[in-house]
């Protein structure tokens, strides 16, 4: 790029100018709750049918109130679990932006990646003209990234389940913004439906203490945090979950003993090829947990479902009830 | 000798020929430096486009902007100010840095060297982690006061008040030894530092958070920010530059200085605090952007000589197109923090500068 | 004659390992206008602690420091720095200066433009550099000059300040002997031709009584001997003193020195002296 002169000092000059002229307090499009200007986002054409339904007011699980003036067209994800419900829900095609982690369904590979290695490109988003974003809560997306785009005047909902009936909460809730209420509540019926069913099967069954490997780094090990989402999968399975501390959802070696797991579920071995049963009976110290004696070592492929509270957070329900009950629960 | 020699100062002669060329440099070099970070980046916009873009929006010139709205939201809201953001932080921690160096007479002095990142960032750190620990403080989403973030107050805070910490004890019988005022820094900067890290741990999720405030970025960098951190940084030069005698005095050492008539205990107090504000307004709304404030004075010695009357200002032009370069680099490069590019390129360039000069360090006064 | 500095009964002292040493008891001291004193004693005899008690940058116990007539306590330092300058010991100049500015910046008490400088200040400049034979150094940079060209250059630095008092930190620390002898004589030659004060805290006995008219010498706190060389370069004074044996010698033109006739630590026991390595 090679500017000319002429542009160079005239751009120079305004930019000097600029700076002094009062800053701009809010650009046109900088209200959350005002309809976003004719710049970024509403396409006229996309006028829904059902007129009633819009302008529509959601509060997300941040506690912010957002609102939507049309359905939305135009929709960036920046979680893959967000992702997942968009395509739930019939509108897989309203994509045009999402991370690099989204990798369901197969069509949304080809989607424009507004997120890379968990840093969101504000200006991608921006330049994908989206009039709706669906953010991560708790700093997965950071909230400044959050307050930045809600500034520009960009709708976002930030979604942040903590728990079964929370996610039912968020298909609910993305389902209304993109008038799909409908696929919504037939999506949780369903879901409701298999985690019944897999309540009902182990009921009454003995609660094995079951202890969830998210990962080893270094000599610290993390689990399910208490009164965390996982932990919580885990009891509706079936079993009674060891669990970490909260926050940094580790626990120290010397607990995890004390604790005495009768269930090892690794599931980190889902993409790390050397965590196996007899490497994590080798460890030091292990080999005292019931768990490891008996033989009750079990490797998990299906942590990704397991831990991304997407409409497949099921499948992960049920996967971790074969693991912990494989003679009541079946494939 | 001959009669009439007359030494000539600094504003006549081939020093003005000098300053003339090292401010030029450095004003063009800026300039680059504004129009290449506000055309490039994810979306590129041509030169052209920006300034319709700018008339049309800033100054009411045009009919419309020529391009996207988009593309208007990009430049105006997201570039510009970051852009601005970029040349106040930078020109505030090389304007620090100088004045650092001047005071402590010490190669190695950055603006941080005394604690003030060590304080901004653990005033930071309790910002980002202590609605998480107490979620009664997290007041709504945003967490603003008057918009301002807590994170960028603490961080401001935490600077200033780690100085006056470290210079209330460093300060003895009204005199403030430059040796005693290092050690203090580091010795607090260390405590500090272990503060951070142990909230670093206990923070859970929001380490990345932690993390990249740590690294320094101004990607989150509004017009509020500017708005508090432009005038302060700039109100600062104003007195430092004014202060330009006192600064060269300084070089000479602590008791000549005083027998030429400085107060040198009250007016290292006075630089130091100024030079701290200027620091922690930069840090409070980037992070700790390491090496700017410490490489620029020192190249700039080498081209413009060791009289503040040239080193100030022009090491305030320098560190902000140098930070703005940076910045577009960090942006090019997939979003990484600047921090980091500033550490990439600093670096090597400043052992770089060691090698082929001896008087990078000579040059400081003993 | 106009009385330049005028103390009297000063008691100086300070905290040292915990300890405080009483440096200077009751000490009386006078200089009038254009004198050329040089101050001596042992180490640790106080001269320096008597340099900064006339310039007031040493808190006393008690007694009285005046200046030009005037209570120390009521000077402010730009006063000060207007009248008294101060050569220092060390010779270490800010690299990356040429001389004229760093000379220039010896102006800084008088001057009265903020940012550049006035014809008045250039012409101090000019002058100084005259006086003190460097001229032909004003380009230089300071990084590139020798031991004795620094000390003209501080010097230079010096009389940009004008002063009327002159004073002299042992200058000569850092100097061989042709420069040692050449600033001596330059600062004599000053004196007269600025009409100034000089007090210099000299530790060479003969430099001293060669180029000083008066020599006042420090001994337990207070002067113990105060006149002409010939009347205070005295072996028996010296001896009790500075604890050393001294001879009294005479060169082919009549100019008298004193000689140290042994080391007094070669008179001790020798664990002492074993401890010293080299």
């Amino acid at each position: 790029m090679t500017p000319r002169r002429p542009s160079i000092l005239l751009t120079g000059l305004l930019l000097l100018l600029s700076a002094c002229a009062p800053a701009p307090a809010t650009s046109p499009l900088a209200s959350t709750s005002a309809e976003p200007s004719a710049s970024i986002g509403a396409s006229p054409s996309s006028a829904p049918t059902a007129a009633a339904a819009y302008p529509l007011t959601l509060t997300d699980d941040a506690g912010r109130e957002v609102t939507l003036d049309v359905a939305p067209a135009r929709i960036v994800s920046l979680a893959p679990s967000n992702t997942e419900i968009v395509c739930a829900l019939a509108s897989c095609d309203l994509l045009v932006g999402i991370t690099d982690f989204d990798d369901f369904p197969a069509e949304v590979i080809e989607i424009d990646k507004v997120v890379t290695m968990a840093q969101v490109d504000v200006e991608a988003v921006v330049a994908a003209e989206p009039d709706l974003v669906l953010a991560a809560g708790n700093e997965l997306t950071p909230t400044s990234v959050i307050d930045q785009l809600a500034e520009l005047g960009l709708p976002v909902l930030t979604l942040y389940p903590e728990s079964l009936d929370e996610v039912y909460a968020d298909v609910q809730l993305i389902g209304a913004a993109i008038d799909r209420t409908d696929e919504a509540t037939g999506l949780v019926d369903e879901m409701r439906g298999r985690v019944e069913a897999v309540a009902e099967a182990v009921d009454g069954l003995d609660r094995p203490r079951t202890f969830y490997e998210v990962s080893v780094f270094e000599g610290t090990i993390y689990t399910a945090g208490e009164g965390s989402f996982l932990a919580s999968l885990i009891e509706t399975a079936g079993g009674e979950p060891i669990v970490g501390d909260t926050l940094s959802t580790s626990i120290e070696i010397e607990d995890l003993v004390a604790a005495d797991p009768e269930l090892i579920l690794l599931g980190d071995a889902s993409y790390d090829p050397t965590i196996t049963a007899e490497t994590v009976a080798a460890r030091p110290g292990w080999d005292a947990m019931t768990a490891v004696r008996d033989g009750n070592v079990v490797v998990v492929t299906d942590d990704l479902v397991i831990t991304r509270p997407g409409p497949r957070i099921v499948d992960g329900l049920e996967a971790l009830a074969r693991a912990i009950h494989p003679d009541a629960v079946s494939g | 000798m001959r009669a009439g020699v007359a030494p000539r100062p600094l504003v006549r002669g081939p020093a003005l020929t000098r300053a003339v060329v090292v401010l030029g440099g450095a004003g063009a070099l800026l300039l680059v430096a504004l129009v290449a970070g506000i055309g490039l980046g994810s979306v590129t916009v041509a030169p052209d486009d920006v300034l319709r873009v700018l008339a049309h929006r800033l100054l009411g010139i045009g009919a419309s902007s020529g391009v996207s709205p988009s593309t208007e939201t990009i430049i105006v809201d997201l570039r510009l100010p970051r852009v601005l953001g970029a040349m106040v932080v930078g020109a505030g921690l090389a304007c620090a840095g100088t004045v650092f160096q001047a005071i402590l007479r010490n190669p190695m002095a950055d603006p941080y060297i005394i604690g003030t990142a060590a304080g901004a960032s653990l005033g930071a750190t309790v910002g980002i982690v202590l609605p998480l620990l107490v979620p009664a403080l997290a007041i709504g989403a945003g967490s603003s006061v008057l918009g301002l973030g807590a994170v960028q107050l603490l961080a401001f805070a935490g600077g200033v008040a780690t100085v006056a910490l470290v210079i209330g004890v460093a300060r003895s019988g009204g005199r403030l030894p430059s040796v005693t005022l290092l050690l203090t820094g580091y010795a607090v900067s260390s405590l500090l530092a272990a503060g951070v890290a142990l909230l670093m741990f206990a923070s859970g999720r929001a380490l990345a958070a932690i993390f990249s405030w740590l690294m320094g970025s101004l990607a989150a960098v509004g017009w509020l920010d500017l708005a508090i951190a432009g005038p302060i940084v700039l109100a600062v030069f104003v007195v430092l530059f004014a202060r330009w005698r006192s600064l060269n005095l300084l070089l000479l050492g602590d008791g000549p200085a005083a027998n030429l008539g400085l107060d040198v205990g009250r007016e290292k107090l006075r630089l130091t605090m100024l030079a701290t504000l200027s620091t922690s307004a930069a840090v409070a709304i980037s992070g700790t952007i390491g090496f700017v404030g410490l490489v620029v004075p020192h190249l700039l010695r080498l081209a413009a000589g060791p009289d503040h009357r040239l080193l100030l200002p022009a090491s305030a032009v320098l560190g902000a197109a140098l930070l703005v370069l940076a910045d577009l680099g960090a942006r090019l490069a997939g979003g990484i923090p600047v921090g980091v590019v500033t550490a990439l390129v600093g670096a090597p360039f400043f052992l770089f500068l060691l090698r082929r000069s001896r008087r990078v360090v000579s040059t400081m006064p003993a | 004659m106009t009385r330049v500095a005028e103390i009297a009964g000063l008691h100086v002292s300070y905290d040292a390992d915990g300890a405080r040493r009483n440096v200077l008891r009751g000490l009386d001291f006078e200089v009038s206008e254009g004198e050329l004193v040089a101050l001596l004693g042992p180490n640790g005899s106080g001269k320096t602690t008597l340099l900064r008690a006339i310039v007031g940058t040493v808190p006393r116990d008690a007694g009285r420091v005046s200046l030009f007539g005037r209570d120390i306590a009521t000077w402010n330092r730009m006063e000060l720095a207007r009248r008294v300058a101060v050569l220092p010991q060390s010779l270490v100049l800010p690299d990356g200066f040429r001389v004229a500015e760093i000379v220039e910046m010896g102006r800084a008490p008088h001057a009265t433009r903020w940012f550049g400088s006035s014809d008045a200040d250039a012409a101090a400049v000019e002058r100084a550099l005259a006086d003190a034979d460097a001229l032909d150094l004003a380009e230089r940079h300071a990084d590139e000059l020798s031991g004795g060209e620094r000390q003209r250059v501080l010097v230079a630095m010096a009389l940009a300040q004008e002063p009327e008092l002159l004073l002299l930190d042992e200058p000569t620390l850092h100097l061989d002997i042709a420069h040692q002898a050449a600033l001596l004589a330059s600062v004599a030659h000053l004196r007269a031709r600025r009409g100034l004060t000089v007090i210099a805290v000299l530790h060479d006995l003969n430099l001293a009584a060669a180029h000083a008219p008066r020599l006042a010498v420090l001994g337990g706190g207070r002067i113990v001997a105060d006149g002409p060389p010939e009347s205070v370069m005295r072996p028996d004074l010296i001896r009790d003193l500075f604890g050393v044996a001294v001879d009294e010698a005479r060169t082919a033109d009549g100019r008298r020195f004193l000689v140290p006739r042994a080391s007094p630590i070669a008179n001790e026991p020798s664990p002492r002296r074993g401890g010293m390595t080299g």
